[in-house]
């Protein structure tokens, strides 16, 4: 019910434009013909009094002209009272041989004059009959029948409006309302289609309820396809953002000029490492924050003039205290749709493997057990030395009775020894020399621009402080270990490095073979070596 | 051309005095030989026989007279003079008769008892055959003149 009440409180609804329509419509149209039908009868009534009053004459033409031959007053009497009792008649007269005989006292306004014939001779008038119509009555009369005319017209045109409205109701508007009804409550995707109304399988309604079917089938394609799309879209979207957001590598997107477009928390957090605050720009390229900015400009630049991405390892710019940072960076050019270019900044931070490089290099030059140079570290340190053609003193140390120590008292204890001995050198040795552990109980030292004078009061003070008892406290035992050392000169005893280490070893294994028939002997220059004694590599 | 119409005048006449001569004479209407009237118009003699003014033109009363025996003549006569069948005479006199004043004309059997009549009545009118005429009436209409 509430349906149809809001349907009929709506001014603008179909029905009620319709219903408004029809019935000024048929109101205009009742009106107006009732006006004309209303003229139209009032004429017609007329001219039919007219024509009865006619008639009339002709009934009483026979008596009339019967009274007025005979100039017989009576009977003339008679026809003009009988006349004057008929409605329409409102008075009747005749006049003949200067008789007039009247009906009653009402005046003649617009009389009908009739003639009297003559009964027995033709075309001889005998005098004059006439009648006064009674215009009031036939007017009125005329105006009554005018009136149930109009009347007429009005129920009909009322049936007609209410026969229009009805069908106009129940086969157009009823439909359509309904149509248009569900039609507002659809929504596409929802599956659900209008009902062609009944009756219309076949009318335009119902072509109209198919079309719109039809079409709500392919909207609802479309949106069932977009809808796929778009979530396919927003899928992809979150896992790039989860890509982004979750990047361990901090990635930029900023304006060639260095605006800050865009960036991820990683890119936070190494602000935070380098403690710096989050600001609109670092320059182009974020240059601020490496330590050497202008490395990284100049790569980019070759990179982007080969048409290249850019990529490089640079170290960023830190506090004095922290540790160094350094990163792979990553530079790419985007161009976006609106042809704006952008760089797209990675950062990789590669300190650790930084670290882990450099830890591992120092693991290949030196001792661990020592932290002295091992025998590699020693051969490149030499390698420098011959290469800028430094001279020096190569001096070859090997450890007497560390042997038993180690099998007495075991390798911890050999490595307490080695360790002691390691300390020795190292604080004996001046700031340009360098010391290492050549292998086992074997050391070397090099001597910069030593001479035969400086090498041997240097290896002296060595001997002498290796030589001193060293208290082993596991075993609450004092040991006491002694030195054998070979010393050879660059470039004086050789050039090759190899000749130089070999004179030097000769060198020390004389002094260990004699050594227990010279035991205060413990250095030996390779320039005092027999000739004949020396092998030659 | 006065000369023309005589002639003419005379042949339709002959043409007529032949047909009349054939069938019978023609109707006439007659008066007592006495009668001062001399001749009447066709008006003055529906007037008498229609009962509107039933008096001579000098005023003196007349007696118009029907013949009751021969209808033929009768009917031939109302014809001849205002065209009219009996019935519509006879329906004519009986509306006159309630009115009073007028009455029809008397009526005598044959055209014998009428020339009786007119010879006895002064004021007496009626219509015979020519052919009937006698000295004792006087001829004062004709139909065909």
């Amino acid at each position: 019910m509430s349906k149809w009440f809001i349907v009929f409180m709506n001014k603008s609804a179909l029905l009620i434009r319709l219903a408004i329509v029809i019935g000024f419509a048929s109101i205009a149209i009742g009106f107006l013909s009732s006006q004309l039908f209303y003229k139209l009868t009032f004429n017609q009534e007329v001219a039919i009094t007219q024509q009865s009053l006619g008639s009339l004459y002709k009934t009483i033409g026979a008596t009339a002209a019967t009274a007025a031959y005979l100039a017989e007053k009576d009977l003339a009497q008679e026809v003009v009272d009988g006349l004057a009792t008929n409605e329409v008649v409102l008075n009747a007269k005749m006049n003949f041989e200067n008789i007039e005989v009247v009906s009653n006292t009402n005046t003649f306004v617009e009389p009908v004059v009739f003639p009297i014939q003559s009964l027995f001779e033709a075309d001889k008038s005998i005098g004059t009959l006439v009648i006064a119509p009674n215009i009031q009555y036939i007017e009125e009369r005329a105006r009554q029948l005018a009136l149930d005319n109009s009347k007429a017209m009005i129920l009909q045109a009322f049936v007609v409006t209410i026969v229009a409205i009805s069908v106009a109701f129940f086969l157009i508007t009823r439909p359509m309302i309904e149509i248009a009804r569900k039609l507002h409550k659809t929504v596409p995707g929802e599956g659900n289609r209008l009902t062609v109304p009944d009756f219309h399988q076949n009318s335009e309604l119902g072509e109209l309820v198919n079309d719109v079917n039809i079409l709500l089938d392919k909207t609802e394609q479309q949106f069932t396809r977009e809808r796929k799309l778009r979530q396919e879209i927003e899928a992809l979207e979150k896992r790039f953002r989860m890509l982004f957001e979750n990047s361990m590598s901090p990635i930029i997107l900023i304006e060639p000029r260095g605006n800050i477009i865009l960036f991820n928390v990683a890119f936070e957090t190494i602000l935070e490492k380098l403690k710096l605050q989050l600001k609109k720009s670092f320059g182009p390229l974020l240059e601020n924050l490496f330590a050497e900015p202008e490395k990284l400009l100049g790569s980019v630049e070759l990179a982007f003039a080969n048409d290249e991405i850019a990529t490089g390892e640079f170290k960023l710019q830190t506090c004095e205290d922290s540790a160094s940072v350094w990163v792979q960076v990553v530079v790419t050019s985007v161009v976006n749709e609106d042809l704006r270019e952008y760089y797209q900044i990675t950062l990789h931070d590669i300190s650790k493997r930084k670290k882990e490089l450099e830890s591992l290099a120092y693991q290949a030059d030196y001792d661990k057990l020592t932290k002295l140079y091992n025998r590699q570290g020693l051969e490149k340190e030499i390698e420098v030395f011959a290469e800028q053609e430094r001279p020096f003193c190569l001096v070859l140390i090997d450890l007497n009775w560390f042997k038993r120590i180690n099998d007495i008292y075991g390798h911890e204890s050999g490595d307490e020894i080695l360790i002691f001995v390691a300390d020795r050198i190292k604080k004996t040795l001046r700031t340009l020399d360098f010391g290492g552990r050549w292998g086992g109980d074997e050391f070397v030292l090099l001597l910069d621009g030593a001479d035969e004078a400086t090498t041997k009061e240097l290896v002296t003070r060595l001997v002498q402080r290796i030589s001193k008892p060293y208290f082993l406290r596991k075993f609450n035992q004092n040991v006491a270990v002694g030195a054998s050392v070979g010393a050879a000169f660059y470039p004086e005893n050789g050039v090759k490095i190899q000749e130089i280490i070999n004179l030097a070893d000769q060198a020390m294994y004389i002094v260990k073979n004699d050594r227990d028939t010279d035991p205060e002997k413990s250095l030996k220059f390779a320039h005092e070596l027999d000739t004949q004694e020396i092998i030659r590599v | 051309m006065l000369q023309l119409t005589l002639l003419k005048t005379m042949i339709l006449m002959g043409g007529l005095s032949f047909t009349t001569f054939v069938t019978s004479s023609e109707l006439v209407l007659v008066v007592h030989k006495d009668n001062p009237t001399s001749i009447l118009s066709r008006s003055q003699v529906i007037d008498l026989y229609m009962g509107k003014y039933v008096a001579f033109p000098d005023g003196s009363k007349a007696v118009p007279v029907d013949i009751e025996g021969d209808l033929e003549v009768r009917t031939k006569f109302y014809d001849s003079l205002v065209g009219m069948s009996l019935a519509r005479v006879n329906a004519y006199w009986s509306k006159v008769k309630f009115s009073g004043r007028a009455r029809p004309p008397t009526q005598q059997k044959d055209e014998k008892a009428i020339l009786v009549f007119v010879k006895q009545t002064e004021n007496a009118i009626a219509y015979i055959h020519e052919s009937s005429v006698t000295e004792d009436v006087k001829v004062v209409y004709r139909f065909y003149e």
